[in-house]
C-alpha cells in the first residue's frame, strides 16, 4: 500500500488512470483504493481535481469500451469464457443475458460497485447489441459515480493517507494470513481434483481412429456419439461431430432419459 | 454418472478438436438446438 501511495505521489495522474483502466478491462488491481488515495492527494494539493477527475473518467470508460467491442465482435464467446469460472456455465450465460436484458441500463450504472459484475456489464452490452451511444451514456454515468464516490471518500478523510500508511503493517499481516489460507485451499483443491480424476480414469477412453473404425463397421448402429459441451449452441456457426446428438451436462438426470441403454455412448466436448 | 446408471460410456480422447484434426466429418448445429439469447436490436 505504501508503494501505491509513493507511486501516486511520484507519477501522479498517469498511474491512477492506468490502474483505473486496468480494473475496467478486468485486471485484479485496486482501482477504488487508488481513487481514494488520489482524493487524499488532491486534498493535500499534490494533484488537481479538475485534471484528475476527467482523466480517471476517460480511463474507466475507455476500458469499458474496449470490453464492449470485444463482446460485440466475439458474440457470446467472451461471455462463455467469463462464465467458465461459474459452477454452472450454461445457466450463467442464460441468467446473465436475461437479467441484463431486463435491467441492462441500471446494471451498467451500478455494476462498478459490484465485484465480478463490473467486468461482465460492458461485454454483455456488446454481445447483446446495445447501441453504442446508449451504452456510452449509461456506462459514463456509472463510471462517474464510481470515480466520484471513492475520490470523495479519500478527499474528505484528510488524514486518509496517514491512516492507511499506519494501517499498512496490520494490513500486511492480514494479507499474509489470507495468502496462507489461499495456499492451503489451493493444495486441497488440487488433491480433490487428483482424487476426482482417479475416479474418471474408470471411464474407458477411445482414440478418434478407433471410433471411426467402429463407425465404419457393421457395429455402427450400436454407436451413439454425444456432445456434452457445457456451453449451449448460441452461435449458428457452431459445428459438431456428424451424426452426434447434444445433451446438457448440467441437467444430466433429465437428459439421461433420452439415451438408449442398448447403445454404446461416446462422449466428447471441445 | 452414465456408468453408474448402467450406460456403456466412453470418452473420445481429444474431443471435437481431435476429431476435426483427424479430418473427420462435421455438421452444422441443427436450428432447433440453437439457444436464442435476448438482444437489444
Amino acid at each position: 500500500m505504501t508503494d501505491l501511495v509513493s507511486l501516486i505521489t511520484r507519477h501522479g495522474y498517469g498511474i491512477v488512470v492506468a490502474i483505473v483502466f486496468a480494473e475496467a478491462v478486468g485486471l485484479p488491481v485496486p482501482a477504488a483504493l487508488a481513487l481514494a488515495v488520489a482524493g487524499a492527494a488532491v486534498a493535500g494539493h499534490v494533484l488537481r481535481a479538475q485534471v484528475f477527475l476527467p482523466l480517471a473518467l476517460v480511463g474507466m470508460v475507455a476500458g469499458d469500451t474496449l470490453l464492449f467491442f470485444a463482446g460485440r465482435y466475439t458474440g457470446w464467446t467472451l461471455l462463455g469464457w467469463l462464465c467458465k469460472v461459474s459452477a454452472n456455465p450454461e445457466s450463467c450465460i442464460l441468467r446473465s443475458a436475461e437479467s441484463f436484458y431486463k435491467r441492462g441500463k441500471t446494471t451498467l450504472v451500478v455494476a462498478k460497485f459490484v465485484p465480478g459484475v463490473n467486468t461482465m456489464g460492458p461485454p454483455l452490452a456488446g454481445s447483446m447489441k446495445m447501441r453504442f451511444s446508449q451504452f456510452l451514456g449509461f456506462d459514463a454515468m456509472g463510471a462517474a459515480l464510481y470515480v466520484l464516490a471513492y475520490f470523495t471518500l479519500g478527499y474528505l478523510g484528510h488524514d486518509f493517507l496517514k491512516a492507511i500508511s499506519s494501517g499498512f503493517h496490520a494490513a500486511g499481516r492480514a494479507i499474509e494470513e489470507v495468502l496462507l489460507v489461499g495456499a492451503v485451499a489451493y493444495v486441497i483443491y488440487h488433491l480433490w481434483l487428483l482424487r476426482k480424476n482417479r475416479v474418471y480414469r474408470v471411464v474407458p477412453r477411445v482414440q478418434v481412429q478407433e471410433l471411426m473404425e467402429r463407425l465404419a463397421s457393421e457395429e455402427a448402429g450400436r454407436v451413439l456419439v454425444v456432445d456434452v459441451r457445457s456451453h449451449g449452441y448460441y452461435d449458428a456457426e457452431t459445428s459438431r461431430i456428424k451424426g452426434s446428438i447434444r445433451i446438457e451436462p448440467n441437467n444430466l438426470e433429465e437428459e439421461l432419459k433420452k439415451l438408449p441403454k442398448e447403445k454404446d455412448i461416446y462422449l466428447y466436448c471441445t | 454418472m452414465l456408468r453408474e446408471k448402467g450406460f456403456n460410456a466412453f470418452i473420445i480422447v481429444g474431443g471435437l478438436a481431435a476429431w476435426r484434426k483427424a479430418g473427420q466429418p462435421l455438421e452444422s448445429v441443427p436450428r432447433e438446438d440453437l439457444v436464442k439469447l435476448p438482444t437489444f436490436s
